[in-house]
Order: structure tokens, then C-alpha cells, then sequence
């Protein structure tokens, strides 16, 4: 049980130890980081196929039909998202004659770029992290801000009116729930005294590895609640899919992008969709903390589990009006999250009075 | 209460995505609906007009059809054709029919007409072919249609 639990680790440990016997240190910490590097990129690339997959299958579900299941001769339609990459990479590569090409061309990069940035200060399991940073949470909420950059560069770099009101309405909505989102992951950082992400989740390594954040009544659940919603918002996913309204701008911010331009914005979204289902496991159901089960596993169940949760929102909710969209935001949102940082405070200054914590 | 709308909406989508693998099937009018269509087929409806077809005469083994023309008299866009027959009297059957499927409407007034009921609209659905020559279907064809249409049983429906 215990080889199983560090088994990434001990890989890790066995490659280092091969690589230092011949070569010197220093060479030896590049290529480490380099091969952990790729490693996750490639790991997150390949759940982001199988996800695209996964969606289909699940709102097809939900709408009481298969989804795709014919490319290839797997079952179930397993190589759908091969095929759907191959046609990305194949698809000719237009850029408008009247675009700011150096900015067109740019944006999706940045996109991707921001989102798989984000990945090196995930915790996946125990010591499984990138870059264990002191200030971990303020890297990934500064990094999670550079893709409202990105989506503008998009709108703007195309030359298009739907595409530049696409890009506008996402830097507005990302501006807008960034707050919240903030809000609610000081609570966590409240709760468990730290920043650094491995140390939220030691944090919450009590009551049988079940001493979730998420159910610290009503402060804990009400930050999870409004760290979801304002996620949601995050990486444009449905009912907050505003700046990508299909009927209202036809595709938004990338209606000029296509092949595979258009594919790394579909790929950073489901990147950006992962990473904040990871944080919100880490800040709230407890990262790898679980009972019996590897960390690992325990970790990649919440992140899936929230994963579901984000389609079957997709598969029920209707898209929010951009003014109620600002309205959940603004007049919801922000004040239950400051309201709640308030009595996280108060909270914790009381149990330290009765010398509880 | 607030967001009760919205716990609501999440329990009937969550109830199709399970009704979609437990206890369910179309004939339940629940679960999944999507007919896999190569490998699944629905039967069609016993009234369901497909090609038309030639019956066999159940004392020869050979076309009903007298060629008396009445089919083709009846027709309202001309799809029937080149009908010749051979033989006198009760003798008389049919030689050659031309039935042009793509310009066939399917409704029906032929098989109405038929003196002799010797056509009729079988349920032959794929019809799709790769030329516009194809589309005509000879007596032969006709007839192989109809031994199908017979041995599905549904002649008298």
C-alpha cells in the first residue's frame, strides 16, 4: 500500500538517482524539471481529449442519446478525439486580411500558455506537485488573470465586431468574478493559515483524511458554493458561457480562429476547466486527503466528480443574461464572499478565545 | 426558496442521464430514443408505402400482372411505363414494366387501381442508388421486391 501511495515519487527518485551517476547536478535539475514539465503538459493534454469525449458522452446522455460513438474501431466512440485532432491540425490556417496579425496570432499561445502555467502549482498527490511555492494560491490567481489578456488580444487582433464585443464581454465577466473567486479562496487560506497549496492540504488531513474544508458549516460550504460559481464564470463554461454565446455573437472572441489556432482555445478552456476543478479540490474537498485509496486516485475522483458536475450544469442550466450575469457577480457574489470572510474571521477568533484551534 | 428552480432543473436532467442506462428503452417512452441505424432498424408501419412491388401468382410462381395499363393510366406523374404483355385472354401476363422510383410520389393510387391486385406498395425503404438509370426498376426487380414484401408476411395488411 505504502509503494502505491508514493509510486510517482519513487519514480522519480529511481530517474534522478539513474540520471546522477553520470551526469553533473545541475544537468541533472534541468532535465528533471524538463521531464516533470512535459509530463504534466502531455498528462493534461491527454485528459483534455478524453474529456471532450467525456462531455459529449454525458450531455448526450443527458439529452437521451448515445453521443459520439463511431470514429474508429475502439467502442464507445473512444477515438473521437483523435479524429477531432487530426481534423484541428488539418484544417487550413486563415488569418482575416484587415486582423493585427502579430496580436492575432499571439493571443491563443497566451491562452495556452496561462493555462498550462497554471498546472505547475497543482498538487495532483502527496509531494505530487510542480513548483511547491510558499505563495502558491496568489501565483495561480495572478496566472488565472493573464487569460482575460489573452481573450481580449483575440477580440481585438481579429478586426471582427462580434469577436472584439466577444472579447470585451470576457475580460468584463472575468474582471468581474475574479472578486468573488478571491473572496472565497481567503477563506481557505484563512482556515488552513497558509498559501502554499500542499500545505492547504495538510490542513485538512484530519478526522480520517475527511476533514474537508467544504464542510466547515456554513463558512467553508458557502466559500466552496461561491468559489464554483465564480469558476464557472472563470473558464467560460456553461451557464456562464456569456462571452462565447453562440446565438447572441456566434462564437465570440475566436470566430475568426480556425484549425488549429481555434484548437488551442479549445484545449486551454478544458485545461483552464481541469485546473479549477483541481483547485477547488485542493482548497476545499481536501485535495489528495481520503481514506484507504492512493492520494493520487482520491485526487483525480474530486477533480472528475466536479468535472461532472460542470457538464451536467451544461446539460441543465440556460445561459444568464450579461446583466444578470454582472448582477450575480456584483450583487450577489461579492457580498456573500466578503460577508463570509467576515465570519471566517469571526469564527476563528472565537475558537482561539475558547482555545479550540 | 432561492435556487430551488435550479435544484429542480438538475434532478430531471440527472434523472434522464440515468434513465439512459437503467430500466429503459423507447417502447417505455424514456431513456435512450437514438435508433443505431445500420445496426438497429425499426420496422415500419404496416400502412407504410415503400417501393412498389409485383406479386407473385401463386399457381405460376410468375407476375400477377395482366398488363392491362390501368396502373399506368392511373398514375398521377407518369412513373409507370413501358408495360408489354403476352398471351390472350385469362393467358395474358406481363412481360416488361418500368417503374421509375425517382419520379414515384408513392401514393398509392396504383395499387387502388389494380384490377387483378396484383402490385403493391411493399415496405423496401433504402433506396438510395448511384446513377440516375438505376432508379428504373425493371418487371424483374419489381417481382424480387415483391417475393421479399410476400415473405415478410405483411401482403394482407
Amino acid at each position: 500500500m505504502a509503494a502505491l501511495n508514493d509510486l510517482f515519487l519513487n519514480l522519480q527518485r529511481w530517474f534522478v538517482g539513474l540520471l546522477a551517476r553520470f551526469l553533473p547536478d545541475w544537468l541533472v535539475m534541468v532535465i528533471s524539471m524538463l521531464v516533470v514539465s512535459v509530463m504534466l503538459i502531455v498528462t493534461a493534454l491527454v485528459i483534455v481529449l478524453w474529456l471532450t469525449w467525456l462531455e459529449r458522452k454525458i450531455v448526450g446522455r443527458i439529452q437521451d442519446r448515445y453521443g459520439a460513438n463511431r470514429a474508429g474501431f475502439l467502442p464507445f466512440g473512444l477515438l473521437q478525439p483523435i479524429a477531432d485532432a487530426v481534423k484541428f491540425l488539418t484544417k487550413e490556417d486563415i488569418v482575416p486580411r484587415e486582423a493585427d496579425k502579430v496580436v492575432h496570432l499571439l493571443a491563443p499561445v497566451l491562452m495556452l500558455g496561462a493555462s498550462v502555467m497554471l498546472l505547475a502549482v497543482v498538487p495532483f498527490g502527496k509531494g505530487m506537485i510542480g513548483a511547491d511555492i510558499d505563495i502558491g494560491i496568489l501565483y495561480l490567481v495572478a496566472m488565472s488573470s493573464l487569460s482575460a489578456i489573452g481573450l481580449l488580444m483575440a477580440g481585438w487582433g481579429s478586426n471582427n465586431k462580434y469577436s472584439l464585443l466577444g472579447g470585451m464581454r470576457a475580460v468584463a465577466m472575468l474582471l468581474s468574478y475574479e472578486i468573488p473567486m478571491g473572496l472565497s479562496i481567503v477563506v481557505a487560506v484563512m482556515l488552513s493559515k497558509s498559501l502554499s497549496m500542499q500545505r492547504i492540504v495538510e490542513a485538512q488531513g484530519g478526522w480520517f483524511g475527511l476533514r474537508w474544508f467544504a464542510f466547515f458549516f456554513p463558512v467553508g460550504t458557502l466559500a466552496f458554493l461561491t468559489y464554483f460559481v465564480s469558476a464557472l464564470a472563470e473558464v467560460n463554461r456553461s451557464p456562464f458561457d456569456i462571452p462565447e454565446a453562440d446565438s447572441e455573437i456566434v462564437a465570440g472572441y475566436f470566430i475568426e480562429y480556425s484549425g488549429i489556432k481555434f484548437g488551442l482555445f479549445f484545449f486551454a478552456e478544458y485545461v483552464n476547466a481541469i485546473v479549477v476543478s483541481s483547485v477547488a479540490t485542493t482548497l476545499f474537498l481536501g485535495g489528495w486527503q481520503g481514506p484507504i485509496l492512493p492520494p493520487y486516485v482520491w485526487f483525480f475522483l474530486k477533480v472528475f466528480a466536479l468535472l461532472f458536475v460542470m457538464m451536467w450544469f451544461r446539460g441543465t442550466l440556460p445561459r444568464l443574461r450579461i446583466d444578470q450575469l454582472m448582477g450575480l457577480a456584483w450583487k450577489v457574489l461579492v457580498p456573500v464572499g466578503l460577508a463570509n470572510v467576515m465570519l471566517t474571521g469571526l469564527g476563528i477568533a472565537i475558537f482561539r478565545a475558547l482555545g479550540w484551534a | 426558496m432561492l435556487g430551488l428552480g435550479i435544484a429542480k432543473g438538475l434532478a430531471v436532467t440527472l434523472n434522464h442521464f440515468r434513465k439512459t442506462y437503467f430500466g429503459s428503452g423507447p417502447s417505455k417512452g424514456r431513456g435512450l430514443f437514438t435508433v443505431q441505424y445500420p445496426e438497429e432498424r425499426l420496422a415500419p408501419l404496416a400502412r407504410f408505402r415503400g417501393s412498389l412491388a409485383h406479386l407473385a401468382d401463386p399457381e405460376t410462381g410468375g407476375p400477377r400482372c395482366t398488363a392491362c395499363r390501368i396502373c399506368e393510366r392511373t398514375c398521377p406523374v407518369g412513373c409507370i411505363s413501358g408495360i408489354e404483355g403476352e398471351g390472350r385472354g385469362r393467358e395474358r401476363r406481363a412481360t416488361q414494366y418500368l417503374y421509375n422510383i425517382g419520379e414515384c410520389l408513392f401514393c398509392g393510387l396504383c395499387v387502388e387501381a389494380c384490377p387483378f391486385e396484383a402490385i403493391a406498395m411493399s415496405h423496401e425503404y433504402e433506396l438510395a442508388t448511384y446513377s440516375h438509370d438505376a432508379l428504373v426498376y425493371d418487371l424483374r426487380k419489381l417481382a424480387e421486391i415483391g417475393k421479399k414484401y410476400a415473405l415478410e408476411g405483411k401482403e394482407e395488411a
